[in-house]
């Protein structure tokens, strides 16, 4: 009572003064606010000011977040107005923060997602914008696999490098095994034969991580597409013109379970990931696995490239996409719809595919630059050189990009999890994956309807 | 009008200025309260009548809710929750009878207490990778197991479907259990020693003692610890599954919140994260409101 006495007498002025005070300041915050974005904006379309770019690839390829890093630094030093802050990605978290992110229509003016429906889902969301009239056509025109991000017409993100899913084995291991190191098993009848050889000999056949639920999505990519004639074929799935219990589409968790069933598959493949899959590989504690091509490059750098086998997985089905190599752009760079300095980003991006910059990350990457300027001659390492000769054949398809991101997720996933866990039957997991595609169906309308307009189903 | 009548009305209205002035005090906090509580409330509920991404959305009404219910891993999450409110009744056993035995005034307790409490300080994110690490198939404890012959309890502690649930309870049972120790500790350090000196007097036993003197007068903070415990178990689980886990394998240990994250971060489906976070906060009302009640019937046996 007596605070407020006091407070009726001598302090109300004291009150108004704060009061206007703290208005002063918020208009003052406000002006500033308005003065930077109009400096921001005054920016635009040139090679100057600030530019957030949200970087992805140390997975794939192992040094790339370096070479990305150098590279800025020789680009700041061509272009003194332009800063560029690089902000690597976890795989864990890359659509997700990106999502978090475009919902406050802030943060990176240069993203990155892996191609085709990671990229088509944000830009059929608003949240890319188009590369037409930002990058010249004569440009575009020597990137590699930029159909993978094509909607509407228009190409909307940037392809850094090519990455292939070899299928690898040990030599080493074949021999302790009484197999020819030098052949890979081509049929499946020949992959179980191998495997059974292997087992026997006390190595475990297949080494693979899939606590991430990666391996799952792979496996679908690499063998359960191969009785399917067409990508149309696959995109009708997703459409929900046919049926993933159909045995064309389901047929690989049949597969996977068999490999569990007879011991073929490391023991700990639910409870390590990807990349600890890798390493066991690396460790030589199973004879074969899936990777990338970015691995396969470390493997030889660290002295592993006389002990590995490379080739297109063990071909299984009969339909026309069972000749189709698994390889892609992988990850690709887009600009989002809210920076405010686009020209700026997409000038960027267009001095990465220069030739130096093109021959440069090969050489320290040892990855293959998605760019027809790209000189095969600089491949010196036979096995690199077998693996650049599956990337860039005609027919290629990384079949998990055409999976609309929840239902690999909450789909192929988790399904492929349950079979390698020894608790789902291949059938139920092929129910488990039409229910997420059902359920993907029903709560992403919008999405349903952009992806059934650019599958043209 | 008479001047005293004008008098008395100017002396009403400034009693009532006078008694606005407080509220004008409040109007800062409020505003707070308003922005960080009552408007991200409301927004997670709008939004649950929606679906689409947060920049386009369309209202479908009470679907959510419905597709939530017919979403086997949404039940599935829910169950886990559930089995992850065991941790609490084993947490507080084993924090009291710690707290107890530390409270017998044993040799060096204090460094006891602290060494106890040492797990809860760690970021639940460093606990979960490295028990992540630990438990692998062929993880340290496996390892460990094999090397002393126990091969039968090599077991596939996070990567079986049956198992993964309850290995993460048993990490949030050790990073949880510091705390309880210390908050009962704090408790039985503040009662009156002479009730316990009485009952010794009269000749109970150390456990009669802790039984029916020690016990029954720590009786709301073993209450309060509860409750704290079971909201932990029920929404603060995230980063603990997403580290050890990642919800598998096969969802087998998928949680509301990491279920939440998952559509409302990942796949942007706002509408099915909100609505599943309204039904995290009826379960979580439910508890609190069961609390309340208890406190209540307590008092009102005061």
């Amino acid at each position: 009572m007596r605070r407020i006495i006091g407070f009726k007498g001598k302090s109300k002025s004291r009150i108004v003064a704060t009061a206007a005070v703290t208005v002063a300041a918020l208009v003052a915050t406000i002006g500033l606010g308005t003065s930077t974005s109009s400096a921001a904006f005054k920016t635009a379309d040139a090679n100057t000011g600030k530019l957030v770019y949200w970087f992805w690839g140390e997975s794939d390829i192992p040094g790339s977040t370096a070479w990305m890093q150098d590279a800025i630094k020789r680009y700041q030093a061509i272009h003194k107005g332009l800063t560029i802050e690089l902000v690597p990605q976890n795989s864990d978290t890359l659509q997700g923060a990106f999502e978090t992110t475009a919902q406050s229509k802030s943060g990176p003016d240069i993203a990155m997602q892996w191609a085709t429906l990671p990229v088509l889902t944000p830009v059929w969301r608003g949240q890319v914008a188009s590369l037409k009239g930002l990058v010249p056509p004569a440009e575009m025109a020597n990137w590699l696999n930029t159909s993978e991000n094509v909607s509407g017409g228009e190409s909307w993100a940037m392809p850094l490098y090519l990455l292939g899913q070899p299928f690898v084995w040990n030599k080493a291991l074949f021999k302790k095994a009484g197999l020819d190191p030098n052949k890979g098993p081509k049929t499946w009848k020949e992959f179980l034969a191998t495997c059974a050889a292997l087992k026997k000999a006390g190595i475990t056949p297949v080494v693979v991580g899939d606590k991430d639920g990666f391996f799952g999505s792979w496996f679908q990519g690499t063998i359960g597409t191969q009785n399917l004639n067409s990508v149309k074929e696959l995109q009708d799935v997703y459409a929900g013109k046919a049926k993933f219990t159909d045995s064309k589409y389901s047929d690989y968790l049949t597969k996977l379970a068999e490999l569990k069933a007879k011991g073929y598959i490391n023991s700990d493949v639910t409870s390590i990931d990807l990349t600890q899959g890798w390493q066991a590989f690396a460790q030589k504690k199973g004879a074969m696995t899936w990777t990338t091509d970015g691995n396969v490059a470390t493997w030889i750098k660290a002295g592993m490239g006389a002990d590995l086998g490379v080739q297109s997985v063990p071909k299984v089905g009969t339909g026309k996409l069972a000749s189709f190599y698994t390889a892609t752009q992988s990850i690709s760079a887009y600009i989002t719809s809210w920076s405010k300095n686009k020209q700026a980003a997409a000038n960027f991006l267009v001095w990465l595919h220069q030739p130096e910059n093109v021959k440069s990350w090969y050489t320290t990457t040892g990855s293959f630059p998605a760019d027809k300027r790209f000189s095969a001659s600089l491949i010196k390492d036979p096995v690199m050189k077998a693996l650049y000769k599956l990337n860039t054949q005609p027919n290629q398809l990384w079949a998990q990009n055409y999976a609309p991101p929840q239902v690999d997720s909450q789909g192929l996933q988790p399904a492929a999890q349950g079979v390698l866990a020894g608790t789902s039957t291949a059938k139920q997991a092929a129910a488990a994956i039409q229910k997420a595609i059902d359920a993907w169906r029903t709560q992403q309308p919008k999405d349903l309807a952009a992806y059934k307009k650019w599958a043209g189903v | 009008m008479k001047s005293d009548q004008l008098i008395s009305v100017g002396t009403a209205t400034n009693s009532r200025r006078s008694e606005r002035w407080p509220y004008l005090f409040i109007v800062p906090m409020v505003l707070i309260i308003l922005l960080v509580f009552v408007y991200p409330l409301i927004a997670v509920v709008r939004n649950s009548f929606y679906s689409g991404s947060i920049s386009n959305l369309s209202f479908i009404g009470t679907a959510n809710y419905v597709n939530l219910l017919r979403d086997d891993v949404f039940v599935h999450a829910i169950v886990n929750n559930i089995k992850l409110l065991l941790t609490v009744p084993i947490t507080t056993l084993i924090s009291l009878a710690a707290a107890l035995i530390l409270y017998e005034n044993i040799r060096g307790w204090k460094l006891y207490r602290v060494i106890l409490f040492l797990p809860y300080i760690i970021p639940a994110a460093v606990v979960g990778l490295s028990f992540s690490y630990l438990l692998q198939g062929n993880g340290i404890l496996n390892t460990a197991l094999r090397n002393v012959n126990l091969d039968f309890a090599a077991l596939d502690w996070i990567g079986s479907t049956t198992l993964s649930i309850y290995s993460i309870g048993a990490v949030i049972i050790w990073s949880q259990f510091g705390f309880g120790v210390v908050v009962l500790t704090a408790s039985l350090l503040s009662l009156p020693t002479e009730v316990s000196e009485a009952a010794l007097v009269d000749g109970a036993s150390r456990w009669q003692r802790q039984r029916f003197v020690i016990i029954p007068q720590i009786k709301e903070t073993v209450q309060f610890l509860m409750v704290l415990q079971a909201i932990t178990a029920l929404a603060w689980v995230f980063p603990y599954i997403y580290t050890i886990t990642k919800g598998g394998p096969a969802n087998s240990s998928m949680v509301m919140d990491l279920y939440i994250w998952q559509y409302g971060f990942s796949l942007g489906a706002v509408g099915m994260a909100s609505a599943a976070a309204v039904y995290l906060l009826a379960l979580s009302g439910v508890l609190i409101l069961i609390y309340s009640r208890m406190r209540k019937r307590q008092s009102e046996r005061r």
